[in-house]
């Protein structure tokens, strides 16, 4: 580190000793008297978002990757509301799956530090699906250890290029013993989906309709999204009678294709401020692993992984599953967003589709649907999430901050979301594979 | 999967093999160093799964597969737990033909599988192809489980013979619409299967019908004209996968080749396992020979109509024999009847050569020699089997050499599986074998174009009775009421894959 380094390093020590920043999150829920939290109530953030913009989601023909990141920084750069230079950015973490494959791309840091003409460290952060999630985990680190006062975290995908062979190289994020028995990721999560109707659906047809309602749900979240990949309706009809993909899972369960790029800016906490009066905290940040394989894992009705990240998130936040108001859950499959309301701790195992189909039944019509349950309820994916919104792999951890920090912000436009009283707390959940690796970010307006 | 990768994987994916800690029993599959549980001191050993029966509990039917597994169009994949999820693996369900439309995962969740050695994929017509045993049937369907146990050995006797055997039929059949030559219907290898897959189930049943150590099997022949490879032996696939000779290093103490001479590739070998077995520099206990052919034929060929495909493996040694090996007489000439050049596809027939001056001098002439050599006349013998290319040759030349047509009946099984090339004598062998009581004599003739036969005349032994339960009988397979039909189209499909 040079000397201006070492002497900016020190201010920055100096900073946070003076500014640090600790603060009582404010939920839609009556807060509950600190000694009642499982944790401190008081919050150190690991970072602040003070800018956010994307890309639209879906065939994007004409649009290098490099391109569509740069589209999407830009967006997030000119987003921040006192402005930002290219040079405030102190370093750059990037996630994406397939480049490498589908793009016949590496050594992304080259490519982005020519699209931006900086020269700042950057990172690459490859964990299939839940890439961006992860390159924005690794964001919240650098800021947190104090190393840097900025950073630009990005995600992106351009999947359509290979159309012909995404199939196969999807199943990058798979034990090659699942590949060799035939399997593709729609056919892993198939076989999730059915051992949960097996084990958990009675029999009952509502469980199967349940499981289509999630992706109607997502699809009518979507309607007032500029930038989603798909702004229809769908009923619970036209996806069970979609064409069958991997049974039980059929087109209308499945996210798509897509290409796309998201980015946030990341600043410190102390000095976030001094860019937006209306920064947004992340006050939760974890992440957990588990074997590639589904085959070898303990249940295949539910991800461990998100239970760790979730759990240990809620931990270090003082929050409840039942705090959270709005959740961006990875509904690559819309069994995984089940799976999430039950490892996420809201519904009881196995009881996620009897509250998806009462809640679906129940609030058909408004702007978002929320899950709702005795005393409490969430609203999930409000735009469209992986299924409507679109899923260029590595983008989408990102894309769901972008979300969020807009949600937080009542910046939404045509699909944001509208509760009685503040919007205050979010949670972002990333996962990679079919639950080898989850990210799980929770963020705050006020705090 | 590239070739370094294949290589590395074969040990753990040909056997489902696993590692299993010492000290607690934790079971890793794909198999780890050290155990969870008791950590990095833990001692692990290793286990397998090749011939241990399964759950499915989770699945599902593939439609828009990767393209390694388009050639397969719609199936269904899974997990599968052994031990009651001790251990559990992927794996496709093979050999189901799923019904158009819809279809119940449900249906099939819960119910016990069966591990077969299956293709994979493979990298185009001249790149690798690629086996494992992480494919299974349902253990209800046509396969037939037998537990793979190993009996205590008896004493080595001076003369050796067959110690075990076992017959591998696919599940699949057409049916002739007119009968081809006493042809009605034969075997069709399902679109992954092939000459090797099929040795190495053969194989799998005549180590569980002897209940032997495979480690003491030293040698392995494999006798076929179809193999997957013009250069590469199927031989060391099978022996890979069937753990013959003991490991070392991720190979075997245990040779084996290769061999070729049409229809009687393997037949002839028969003599050279048992010399081989009572040899004592050999030092290996038995020699496991096997014909396996997925049987070649034009489309709209004559031959077309009596080709089947499988395998018929058979175990030499000198402990526990069921039918000692007496006389052996070969016949030999320079007969071009058949044949297939270098680099075609298809064999031909070499014009008026077939039929009299090749079969049925060749045939005809080893067996009445037999008879003169070992003295024995056609009462003697209770079942005369020989090649069948057909059900009218072999009947022709066993009445020529002077024996009854009710000694060549029980073994005319081409009537129902067509010829099997070089599997077509041995599994005629087997199926009287079946139905052989100690003390009778069979006599097995067999041929092979280009051209030459021999003559074997076995006598069976009171041992047979005491293996009975471990075979898994052809007639059983003949008749599997699971047995399945296609159409021609269907037939010519699976069988070009191969």
């Amino acid at each position: 580190m040079n000397i201006i380094g070492s002497m900016i390093s020190s201010l920055v020590v100096a900073l946070k000793q003076v500014f640090h920043h600790v603060g009582t999150l404010k939920s839609h829920r009556p807060l509950r008297v600190a000694q009642d939290l499982p944790v401190s109530s008081k919050v150190e953030p690991y970072a602040a978002i003070i800018g956010a913009g994307r890309s639209s989601f879906g065939e994007q023909w004409y649009k290098d990757p490099e391109k569509l990141v740069m589209e999407a920084g830009i967006r997030a750069m000119e987003s921040v509301d006192s402005g930002l230079r290219r040079r405030d950015i102190q370093a750059c973490y990037l996630g994406s799956f397939l480049y490498q494959a589908t793009n016949k791309l590496s050594l992304l840091p080259g490519h982005m530090a020519r699209e931006l003409g900086i020269n700042i460290p950057m990172n690459t952060t490859e964990a299939a699906c839940g890439s961006g999630g992860s390159a924005f985990y690794n964001g919240c680190i650098a800021i947190k250890s104090g190393k840097y006062d900025v950073v630009l975290v990005g995600g992106f995908e351009k999947m359509t290029d290979r159309s012909g062979k995404i199939i196969d190289d999807l199943m990058f994020a798979a034990d090659p013993h699942e590949f060799d028995a035939g399997f593709t990721f729609s056919g892993l999560y198939a076989a999730m989906m059915a051992r949960y109707i097996h084990d958990y659906g009675e029999r009952d047809n509502r469980c199967v309709e349940a499981l289509a309602q999630v992706a109607c749900k997502n699809h009518h979240h979507a309607i007032g999204n500029e930038y989603a990949q798909f702004r229809r309706e769908i009923t619970v009809e036209d996806v069970l009678k979609s064409q069958p993909i991997a049974d039980p899972i059929r087109l209308l369960h499945c996210s798509p294709v897509s290409d796309g790029a998201a980015a946030v800016i990341l600043a410190r906490p102390d000095l976030a401020k001094k860019y937006t009066d209306t920064p947004t905290y992340v006050i939760g940040s974890q992440q957990a692993t588990d074997d590639v394989s589904l085959f070898t894992r303990a249940s295949l009705t539910g991800i461990k992984a998100t239970r760790l990240a979730v759990g240990i998130a809620l931990k270090e936040t003082g929050l409840s599953i039942e705090d959270i108001q709005i959740a961006e859950a990875h509904d690559c499959f819309t069994i995984e967003e089940a799976m999430f309301l039950e490892d996420s701790g809201f519904y009881e195992m196995g009881k996620a589709w009897q509250g998806i189909y009462e809640s679906y039944e129940s609030s058909k019509g408004s702007k978002h649907i929320p899950y709702v349950k005795d005393g409490a309820s969430i609203i999930v994916n409000p735009g469209g999430g992986l299924k409507a919104d679109g899923h260029p792999v590595g983008a989408t951890g990102v894309r769901q901050i972008v979300e969020c920090f807009k949600q937080l912000r009542n910046e939404a436009g045509n699909h944001q979301v509208e509760v009685d009283g503040d919007l205050n707390l979010a949670l972002c959940h990333n996962i990679g594979g079919t639950g080898g690796i989850a990210v799980v970010h929770i963020l705050a307006r006020d705090i | 999967m590239s070739e370094p990768t294949a290589r590395r994987r074969i040990l753990v994916d040909y056997r489902i093999r696993a590692s299993r800690c010492a000290e607690c029993g934790q079971t890793y599959f794909p198999p780890k160093s050290f155990c969870n549980v008791e950590g990095r001191g833990s001692r692990m050993n290793y286990v397998d799964y090749f011939n241990s029966k399964g759950t499915l509990v989770s699945g599902s039917i593939i439609r828009k597969p990767t393209n390694k597994f388009l050639y397969l169009g719609t199936y269904l994949s899974g997990i599968v737990y052994f031990n009651d999820g001790g251990v559990k693996v992927p794996g496709r369900i093979t050999d189901l033909v799923l019904p158009e439309g819809e279809a119940d995962v449900d249906s099939f969740i819960g119910r016990g599988v069966i591990p077969r050695f299956r293709r994979l994929y493979s990298d185009g017509s001249d790149g690798l192809v690629y086996y494992s045993s992480l494919n299974f049937s349902f253990d209800d369907d046509y396969y037939t489980y037998r537990e793979y146990e190993k009996a205590k050995p008896s004493e080595a006797t001076t003369r050796p013979g067959i110690v075990g055997y076992g017959v591998y039929l696919p599940k699949f059949r057409i049916k002739n619409e007119e009968e081809a030559l006493g042809v009605r219907e034969r075997t069709v290898p399902f679109a992954d299967e092939d000459t090797t897959t099929f040795a190495v189930e053969a194989g799998r049943m005549a180590l569980t019908h002897a209940g032997i150590d495979s480690l003491s099997v030293k040698k392995c022949f494999v006798g076929s004209e179809s193999a997957p490879y013009a250069v590469k032996p199927t031989m060391s696939t099978v022996s890979q996968a069937l753990l013959l000779g003991e490991e070392h290093e991720g190979g075997f103490f245990s040779g084996g080749i290769d061999s070729q001479f049409a229809c009687k590739a393997a037949t002839d070998l028969f003599i050279d396992a048992a010399a081989l077995v009572a040899y004592s520099p050999f030092a290996g206990e038995y020699v496991l020979v096997i014909g396996s052919d997925n049987s070649q034929a034009a489309r709209k060929d004559p031959l077309d109509y009596t080709v089947g495909a499988g395998a018929a493996a058979f175990l030499f040694g000198r402990r526990d024999v069921i039918a000692t090996l007496d006389h052996y007489v070969p016949y030999t000439s320079d007969t071009p009847d058949f044949y297939r050049r270098d680099g075609e596809k298809y064999p031909r027939h070499g014009g008026r050569f077939t039929g009299e001056p090749a079969y049925f001098k060749h045939v005809v002439t080893a067996m009445r020699t037999a008879l003169k050599a070992s003295g024995l006349t056609p009462k003697d013998i209770r079942f005369v089997v020989c090649h069948s290319p057909n059900a009218k040759f072999p009947l022709q030349a066993a009445v020529e050499a002077g024996f009854e047509p009710q000694q060549i009946e029980p073994g005319l099984i081409v009537k129902n599986i067509g010829n099997l090339y070089s599997g077509s004598s041995p599994a005629a062998l087997a199926a009287v074998l079946d139905l052989a009581e100690p003390g009778d004599r069979i006599m097995m003739t067999s041929y092979g174009s280009g051209a030459g036969s021999e003559s074997y005349v076995f006598t069976v032994t009171k041992e047979i009775e005491k293996k009975r339960e471990r075979s898994v009988p052809v007639k059983q397979m003949i008749e599997n009421e699971r047995r399945a039909y296609v159409d021609y189209d269907t037939y010519r499909e699976w069988k070009e894959l191969v």
